[in-house]
């Protein structure tokens, strides 16, 4: 991105973690993240064997047992785990919230127990419009040229790549 | 006089897993498209407590053969895995070890 700054847009600080982000970028994601709330909380019209039809659901909430005799164990999980894993989704979200509306300025900072959130609803707002857009392995970013009808949202998905990447390194290092 | 009841031996199995290991399932990650390869071997570390060597070699076995085993046990340690791989975004399923 032309004219960015050279400091890293997370990184850590002490305990925590600082994101360098401007406003705008910040509520993009913060945005972002407010619809992906949205999303995990629309009825969905489950199939028979309890599986989310809609692909960016069912990409949220995976089969667990994937082999042919075990559709039963399968509708089970599905029963009882993806209420956790939208439970803890949503959690996550929560824990972003926090210190995204705690933010000023062009700085954010947050906990351990936040940055984690961060990472998980990053990735998940990430395989959201990774799912929609059907991206393929060959996808790399700017391959996608500026008339083609969906140039926004991929530039949207090549951002989110570029800060999820940035946010690994930052709780790796 | 009268005959002592046979006493009753209770074939019990051993529980301990060290002694009898009983591990008839396993957890794959597959392959796929969205998630980048710093956040699978990110995700690697978090979950199984990995070193980065041992998380970015099972990340390029599942980038590289299009999925790898990353864990294994009872039904319900599988299921819990699969469910904390689900949990951060990762495309896992468990399936018996008949190898």
């Amino acid at each position: 991105m032309m004219g960015r700054k050279p400091r890293p847009p997370i990184e850590r600080d002490g305990d925590g973690y600082r994101f360098n982000l401007d406003r705008e970028e910040r509520s993009l994601v913060h945005r972002l993240m407010s619809e992906m709330r949205a999303l995990l909380q629309e009825p969905d019209a489950d199939s028979a064997d309890g599986q989310a039809i809609d692909p960016r659901l069912k990409r949220i909430f995976p089969t667990a047992y994937h082999q042919a005799g075990d559709q039963e164990l399968d509708q089970e999980y599905q029963r009882l785990m993806r209420e956790e894993i939208l439970t803890s989704r949503l959690k996550g979200l929560d824990a972003v919230d926090e210190f995204m509306n705690a933010a000023s300025g062009d700085r954010a900072n947050a906990t351990e127990a936040q940055m984690m959130a961060f990472l998980q609803a990053l990735n998940g707002v990430r395989l959201v419009l990774g799912t929609m857009l059907d991206v393929d392995e060959q996808h790399d970013v700017g391959d996608v040229p500026d008339d083609h009808p969906n140039a926004g949202e991929y530039n949207l998905y090549d951002f989110l790549s570029w800060l999820l990447d940035w946010s690994v390194r930052a709780v790796q290092g | 006089m009268s005959i002592a009841p046979t006493p009753v031996v209770v074939d019990r199995p051993d529980q301990d897993e060290t002694v009898a290991p009983d591990i008839p399932w396993i957890v794959l990650v597959w392959n796929d498209p969205i998630n980048l390869m710093s956040y699978v071997t990110f995700v690697f570390q978090k979950l199984f407590g990995y070193s980065i060597e041992k998380a970015t070699e099972l990340m390029l076995d599942v980038h590289e053969k299009g999925r790898a085993v990353v864990s294994n046990g009872t039904r319900e340690k599988a299921e819990l895995d699969v469910f904390r791989l689900h949990e951060h975004g990762l495309w896992a399923t468990m399936q018996r070890d008949d190898a």
